[in-house]
């Protein structure tokens, strides 16, 4: 069964390519057909995978596909090799579960736009890149996925793109990952040259070998690694783009800018955990990083009106707490909040996906309200999801994997107390924003009746999702990856919970049972500078605006008008003034012709003769 | 003449033997598609059998000719572009009034003369490639018989006939002082006399039959006859004297300049190459460089602003023939080489602009001014695509032939040390972008009223013009099979 592999990835890039080359041939259901089908057919191949990789024995559970080589210059030779260990497994079905139920998701929210043949060609290509990276046993490789993953992001940001805003937003999300990615490439080629290889398992058994722990080159590639998981994870600081990509259909920010992409920075530290081991500095600049994000974006999402917003910087603020624990050596951890949070995100950017569309596409959340009964089924499933990113002790999935964080944090071997009070703080904050979204979302007097109710296909997806939720630490996958275990102490584990539980009464108090309070506070003088400061995503975009954007498009004025410009105009001016110098000569006349022959041939006579 | 030198010359024999035959059915009967069928059938027959050639007869033909494999594969490719070019006429013949059927023989006659050259070892069979090309070219430019076509073929007469006359007086020169008309003679004695300069007779011999032959290269300063003549012939005729005309007198000089000296002469010690060539001195070589310099930029600038895009290919192919002496200057097998495969690149790309503008003239006129192909790409794509591409290819852009056979010519220039030409063709590649770019640019500008019809392309026409792109980006995206086929070819030998 495993010999199946390749067919993982191939599947939705074969429906990528049918539904480029044939989307204005094909009618609506067979656009369905192709977009879900090939992702459903990744996803059963997923799990013959998966049953082939159980039956190998547990000492050594890796399996490799070569399907040729990529580039082979001198030493490197870069391979289209599949390299499917733990890890790879468990992020490969996460992709494939999450990608197939969101696609089922889309064939009926997306029903009535025109670009739809369009939207599952990128959907497609999207899944087809995720699981390349994710798939890649060669660095070279990976980058191919990590740059397919960021144009498919960029085309479903300005997948509404006749207007302007839209566009601009897919721009940012561009430019902004793009800075990451170029630190990645100059990582990677750190890694090449010093190891003369791009094959993940070699280099990383090598750089074990010759760089002693702490080296400065091992730091330096490890930081650069870094900046590029930075960027396409959204942590600070190139945070900013985030937001704005929830310009896209909601789908897309369910499996792209919530489940998959933005966590592929997380799957790259982990699959790399080996050269962090070799740099601690950089895995303490990856907890700090973690860190300030989860408060800078945990706070923000307090006061978004949108709420899509509020998901996006609730998005962040869990990556970073997957960064928190990336940096404290608790991979493993890291991952199984992945899962948890790529489950239980998903379905709360899907349910809100149903409410702003049974609301006519309203997303303000102030203009929300009473929708429980209304909206019954979306309000279960939301609550579920909402209750797993509030860590709700016992049940939730969330819960397990956010204590498991905050455990690392605590007593992990590189954790730190200011790590966990941080990750303590922001579980709170997250429980408090969570609970405001819900109680201003489904309780409270409603304002608008919701138009329509999600059909069956949208329900069924937000069942299981919901389900998946709750399903307590079933989720775990560390079993599985390994790793050592983590023995926080009892009270240490119980703050923790209580920080979450705090939040959750708060939102309870403020918006439930004193919202004049809430209002009071937003609206005193300070709560409303705050508040300012804080919808913003503090200030961030103002600063690069300043810092960055400015300066730059005023240098590339300059560079339009005066610099540049100046020598290629000359140099065709001069053309100019040759060609019309040259074309008096052609006369038409043939006694011209004839002494224009004559004279070449003097002359080149008088050159024979003279030599 | 024995029964194996007929079978040697086999090719030829077709193709006159269906001039013949044409000519017969015309005096029976008129039918433009009989007469067409026969040429056709004729130079195919004749491709076919360059082919068999290829592996049953090579040789000798007493002192006039030669069969070898260069031979064989520059008659391949006179060939090739003459099926091309009687293709494309039979639908641009069948929507004018003119009777079409002669057409047909002097199209045959004009390959017999291309494929005459292809194989002249001996100044008289060099005369006579020469003379039998270039008057079936008069007659054809004027076949239209419109004031334009008469006007050039005129021009094209008069200038041709001086030309000839240069070529004739230079091989009397060159035969007094050596006492040989066969090439590798000329040589052979040359070689007696050890690497000393030449003559001063022989000098004056060989510089003026350069002047010849560089008219029919039209490479500057003898090009000037070359705008008016692509302008005033018919589109399909155009292409002839683009391709054929200039491809055979190439390959003549080619076989003239093989192992040639010309290079080694100055630059270091390639004593090795002193076994061949008819005119070995460091002056031609410096003529011949100052001619392809010249004809690169006066071609390139000359069709800067051009309007017209007859006349904008007519100067586009000096400058390429300025490119291809490049390689010509570059001694021995590489530079055969790099030429031949610059020759098919430029034939091809060539052959698919003229059978676009073939295929856009109809009943009232010409499809030759920039305006006749603005928005081409909304009304007919399929030819915009093809134009583009060959346009791209002329330009010598990535991914078409055009940049695989300017990187040959560049790589062979760089090889011999021509630093100095290989910097100046890379220049002028830029200025050309400009103009062949315009071309492309104005057919995908939209145009806001609906212009006059366009004429329908029949099924022969539109497979020749498929197949033209096909092979232009196809030699451009894998050029490896066609490189080992030239390099066995055009490296000399059998």
């Amino acid at each position: 069964m495993l010999e199946l592999l390749w067919l993982v990835p191939l599947a939705p890039l074969g429906g990528f390519l049918i539904l480029a080359v044939a989307r204005a041939r094909l009618g609506r259901r067979a656009v369905a057909t192709v977009g879900v089908g090939s992702a459903g057919v990744a996803l059963a191949a997923a799990g013959a995978v998966a049953a082939g990789f159980f039956a190998l024995p547990a000492a050594g559970r890796v399996y490799e596909q070569n399907l040729g080589t990529w580039i082979s210059a001198g030493d490197l030779a870069a391979r289209f090799v599949l390299h499917l260990d733990a890890l790879a497994l468990v992020m490969m079905a996460v992709v494939t579960l999450v990608g197939f139920l969101i696609l089922l998701y889309s064939a009926e929210s997306m029903a009535g736009d025109e670009g739809y043949a369009r939207f599952f060609c990128y959907m497609n290509l999207f899944v087809a890149s995720m699981l390349v990276l994710v798939l890649a046993g060669d660095l070279l490789l990976l980058y191919l996925g990590w740059e397919g993953v960021g144009l498919c992001s960029y085309l479903l940001i300005g997948f509404w793109y006749r207007e302007p805003a839209n566009a601009r937003a897919a721009k940012k999300a561009f430019i902004v990952t793009r800075v990451g990615d170029a630190a990645l490439l100059v990582g990677l080629l750190v890694l090449f040259t010093q190891m003369g290889t791009s094959d993940i398992g070699g280099l990383l058994a090598r750089a074990a070998e010759r760089w002693p722990t702490g080296s400065s080159v091992a730091t330096l590639a490890a930081l650069l690694l870094l900046a590029g998981a930075v960027g396409k994870s959204a942590q600070l600081p190139l945070q900013v783009w985030l937001p704005d990509a929830m310009a896209g259909p909601t789908p897309v920010s369910a499996l792209i800018h919530a489940a998959t992409m933005v966590t592929a920075g997380v799957y790259l530290l982990s699959r790399m955990h080996g050269l962090f081991a070799l740099a601690p500095a950089a895995a303490t600049v990856t907890a700090v990083i973690g860190a300030a994000t989860l408060l800078l974006a945990g706070t923000s999402a307090l006061v978004q009106r949108d709420l899509k917003r509020v998901l996006a910087y609730s998005t962040m603020s869990q990556v970073g707490y997957m960064f928190v624990a990336l940096g404290v050596g608790a991979w493993g951890a890291a991952i199984f909040h992945f899962v948890t949070h790529a489950v239980f995100k998903s379905l709360l950017f899907l349910a809100a996906g149903a409410v702003i569309a049974a609301l006519g596409e309203e997303h303000d959340l102030f203009k929300m309200g009473g929708l429980r009964q209304r909206l019954p089924l979306v309000f279960w499933t939301f609550l579920a999801g909402a209750a797993s990113l509030a860590a709700l002790p016992l049940v939730t999935a969330g819960f397990y994997s956010k204590e498991e964080i905050l455990a690392a944090a605590w007593a992990g071997p590189a954790g730190g107390r200011w790590l966990w009070a941080a990750g303590a703080v922001g579980a709170a904050v997250t429980a408090l924003y969570t609970g405001r979204m819900v109680f201003l979302v489904f309780f409270g007097t409603a304002k608008r009746e919701p138009s329509q109710q999600p059909g069956w296909a949208m329900a069924t997806v937000l069942v299981i999702l919901a389900a998946l939720s709750v399903s307590g630490w079933w989720l775990d996958p560390r079993w599985l990856l390994g790793g050592t275990e983590i023995a926080a102490t009892l009270p240490v584990r119980l703050a923790g919970t209580a920080a979450a539980l705090a939040g959750i009464v708060l939102a309870w108090y403020f918006y439930l049972r004193r919202p004049a309070l809430a209002a009071r506070v937003a609206q005193s003088r300070a709560g409303a500078a705050l508040g300012r400061w804080w919808i913003g995503g503090w200030g961030f975009d103002w600063l690069y605006n300043f810092i960055f954007v400015r300066p730059y498009v005023w240098l590339t004025q300059l560079g339009r008008d005066e610099l540049l410009d100046g020598p290629f105009r000359t140099l065709g001016r001069t053309l100019d003034l040759a060609h019309a110098g040259m074309s008096w000569t052609v006369t038409g006349r043939v006694r011209w012709y004839a002494a224009a022959l004559a004279a070449g041939a003097i002359a080149a006579i008088a050159v024979a003769v003279w030599r | 003449m024995t029964g194996e030198d007929v079978i040697i010359l086999l090719p030829l024999v077709i193709v006159a033997a269906a001039a013949v035959a044409a000519m017969l059915a015309i005096a029976v009967r008129r039918s433009h598609a009989a007469t067409a069928g026969i040429a056709l059938t004729g130079l195919a027959a004749a491709l076919a059998e360059v082919l068999v050639n290829l592996w049953l007869k090579k040789g000798y033909v007493g002192h006039l000719a030669v069969m070898d494999n260069q031979a064989l594969f520059v008659i391949g490719l006179v060939l090739a572009a003459n099926l091309v070019v009687g293709i494309l006429s039979y639908g641009y013949l069948s929507r004018r009034r003119e009777r079409a059927e002669e057409y047909y023989v002097l199209l045959l006659l004009a390959a017999l003369g291309g494929m005459v050259l292809a194989i002249s070892i001996h100044f008289a069979t060099f005369f006579l490639g020469l003379e039998v090309l270039s008057v079936s070219l008069y007659g054809l430019v004027a076949y239209e018989r419109g004031r334009l076509g008469v006007e050039a073929s005129l021009k094209y007469l008069v200038l041709g006939g001086t030309a000839s006359a240069f070529v004739f007086f230079g091989m009397g020169l060159v035969y007094f002082d050596r006492g040989s008309m066969i090439f590798f003679w000329v040589d052979w004695l040359y070689g007696q006399y050890g690497p000393g300069p030449l003559g001063l007779v022989a000098m004056v011999g060989c510089v003026m039959m350069f002047v010849g032959i560089g008219f029919k290269l039209a490479v500057v300063p003898f090009h000037l006859w070359t705008a008016d003549v692509y302008q005033g012939a018919p589109a399909p005729v155009t292409a002839l004297v683009a391709t054929v005309s200039k491809g055979a007198v190439l390959a003549l000089v080619l076989r003239m300049a093989r192992g040639s000296p010309w290079a080694g002469y100055y630059f270091g010690d390639r004593a090795v190459y002193y076994s061949g060539g008819v005119c070995p001195s460091a002056p031609v070589f410096w003529i011949l460089a100052a001619i392809a310099v010249a004809s690169m930029f006066t071609g390139n600038l000359l069709a800067l602003r051009q309007r017209n895009v007859k006349r904008l290919l007519a100067y586009s192919s000096i400058s390429h023939l300025g490119y291809l002496l490049v390689a010509v200057l570059v001694s021995g097998a590489a530079g055969a080489t790099a030429a031949g495969f610059y020759l098919v690149t430029y034939f091809a790309a060539t052959l698919a602009a003229f059978g676009v503008v073939t295929a856009l003239s109809g009943a009232n006129g010409e499809a030759e001014s920039l305006e006749d192909y603005r928005g081409l790409a909304w009304r007919r794509p399929a030819l915009a695509a093809l134009m583009t591409v060959a346009m791209l290819s002329l330009a010598g852009i990535p991914l078409t032939a055009g940049f695989v056979g300017k990187f040959y010519l560049l790589t062979a220039g760089a090889g011999a040390g021509l630093w100095a030409l290989v910097i100046i063709l890379v220049a002028n590649s830029g200025i050309g972008l400009f103009y062949y770019l315009r071309v492309v640019w104005a057919m995908f500008e939209r145009r806001a009223t609906e212009e006059k019809e366009l004429p329908r392309i029949g099924v022969a026409t539109g497979v020749v013009l498929a197949g033209l792109g096909a092979a232009v980006v196809l030699i451009g995206v894998w050029p490896g099979p066609l490189a080992e086929l030239v390099r066995a070819w055009m490296g000399g030998g059998w």
